[in-house]
C-alpha cells in the first residue's frame, strides 16, 4: 500500500463501529525499516499517536483499533519519528556511496505487518530493506547488491 | 568500482551521516605529504553564515566519497584537527616522503606548479588534482593548463602521473611518457592511468 493511499484513510473503533479519528501520517522507523505508528487527526479526545501495535488491522478500506486506549500523546521514539526531519516522502535520496538516486516521491509498505516494502523515485524502485537511515538532509540507502 | 574526481569538485560537497544528516561540507582536500593520497579533508559548517569548523574529517573515517555526498557513519566520525597531521606523519614514514615543495607539503596544494617532463619539457601548470576513489584516495594525475609542449596551448587537459614523482620548490618531473597518455576529460582518463603506470612498470623490469 503507498503512503499516500494509506494517509487519510478513517479509522474505526471495533466496538463502538465508530470513526473516531483519521490517519493524518505513517511514522516510519528506519532502524527496523518499518511503520512504527501511526499520526491521528480530527480525533475528539486527546492525544494523537497511535503505536503500531496497538491497531487491530491496517485494513484495505479502514483502519480499525479495539480501543482507545491506545492513542496518546506523542512521546519518546514515536515523537521523535513524528518530526520533518523523519519524513521520507520529498526528501533527497542518497546510496551510501555517497551517490543521489533523485527524490523519495512514494513510499510503499506492507500493511499485515508495517515493513517498508518498496521506495520510488521518478525513475526507480527501491526495495525497503536497504534503507539505512532518515534525517534533515537525505534519506540514505544501501548499495544495491 | 573506482571513481575519478577532481579535487576541486570535492570541495563544498556535502558530508552526510547514514542516518541522513549533513553535519558539514568539505572546505579543502588534505593531501599526505608525498603528495600522492588524501589523509582527509577540513571542514566547514553548513548554511550560508556558516564559517570554518574546527573539526576535521581523516579519510580513515570516511565511509564512501561519491558523487553527491561524503558519507561518513555518524558525527563522531569527525575529530580534531591534529587527527589530519598524525595521519599524514603516518604516510610520511611509511612511504619516505619527500618534504620539499611547500606546495606539497601536508597541508597545502600543487595547484600552479609547473610540470617538467623527465626529457627537460615544460608540458604545464597544474590547476586540479585527478583523485581515485578506491578504498584510498590516491592522487593519479593532474590537470593541467597545456604549454605549447603539448600542442593544446591554454586548453585544459589531464596528465597520469607514476606511482611515485620527484617534486621541487619549482616543479614536478613526470616521464616524458606520460604525454602520450594525455586525455580530455575523466572518461576514459582512468584506463590511460594504468595503460601509463603499465607501461612504466615494463620498462623498468
Amino acid at each position: 500500500v503507498r503512503f499516500a493511499e494509506a494517509e487519510g484513510r478513517d479509522v474505526v473503533s471495533t466496538a463502538s463501529a465508530k470513526t473516531i479519528a483519521r490517519v493524518d501520517a505513517l511514522l516510519v522507523d528506519a532502524g527496523t525499516r518499518r511503520v512504527a505508528g501511526l499520526k491521528l487527526k480530527k480525533y475528539a479526545g486527546d492525544g494523537d499517536t497511535l503505536a503500531w501495535e496497538d491497531l487491530h488491522a491496517f485494513g484495505r478500506d479502514v483502519v480499525t483499533i479495539d480501543s482507545t486506549d491506545g492513542i496518546r500523546p506523542a512521546e519518546g521514539r514515536l515523537a521523535e519519528l513524528a518530526g520533518k526531519d523523519k519524513r521520507l516522502v520529498g526528501k533527497r535520496l542518497l546510496e551510501e556511496s555517497g551517490t543521489e538516486l533523485g527524490r523519495v516521491e512514494e513510499v510503499e509498505f506492507d500493511p499485515a505487518t508495517g515493513a517498508v516494502t518498496t521506495l520510488l523515485t521518478s525513475t526507480e524502485e527501491i526495495a525497503g530493506e536497504r534503507l539505512l537511515g532518515v534525517g534533515s538532509y537525505a534519506v540514505v540507502v544501501r548499495r544495491a547488491t | 568500482v573506482s571513481l575519478l574526481v577532481r579535487g576541486k569538485e570535492v570541495l563544498k560537497r556535502p558530508v552526510v551521516t547514514l542516518d541522513g544528516e549533513d553535519v558539514a561540507q568539505v572546505k579543502d582536500v588534505v593531501y599526505a605529504p608525498d603528495g600522492g593520497s588524501v589523509v582527509g579533508f577540513t571542514l566547514a559548517g553548513r548554511g550560508l553564515f556558516a564559517g570554518p569548523r574546527s573539526e576535521v574529517l581523516s579519510w580513515s573515517s570516511v565511509h564512501a566519497l561519491g558523487r553527491d555526498a561524503v558519507m561518513i557513519s555518524g558525527a563522531d566520525a569527525l575529530g580534531p584537527p591534529d587527527q589530519l597531521d598524525a595521519d599524514a606523519d603516518d604516510e610520511d614514514g611509511g612511504r619516505g616522503a619527500r618534504r620539499g615543495r611547500g606546495g606539497r607539503g601536508g597541508r597545502s596544494n600543487v595547484l600552479g606548479a609547473r610540470v617538467l617532463t623527465d626529457d627537460g619539457t615544460d608540458i604545464g601548470e597544474v590547476v586540479d588534482v585527478v583523485l581515485q576513489v578506491d578504498g584510498a584516495a590516491d592522487v593519479v594525475g593532474y590537470e593541467l593548463e597545456a604549454s605549447a609542449a603539448l600542442g593544446t596551448e591554454g586548453r585544459k587537459v589531464l596528465v597520469p602521473l607514476p606511482d611515485t614523482l620527484a617534486v621541487s620548490d619549482e616543479a614536478l618531473i613526470v616521464p616524458a611518457a606520460a604525454t602520450e597518455y594525455v586525455a580530455e576529460d575523466l572518461s576514459g582518463f582512468g584506463a590511460a592511468v594504468e595503460a601509463f603506470r603499465r607501461r612504466l612498470r615494463g620498462e623498468r623490469s
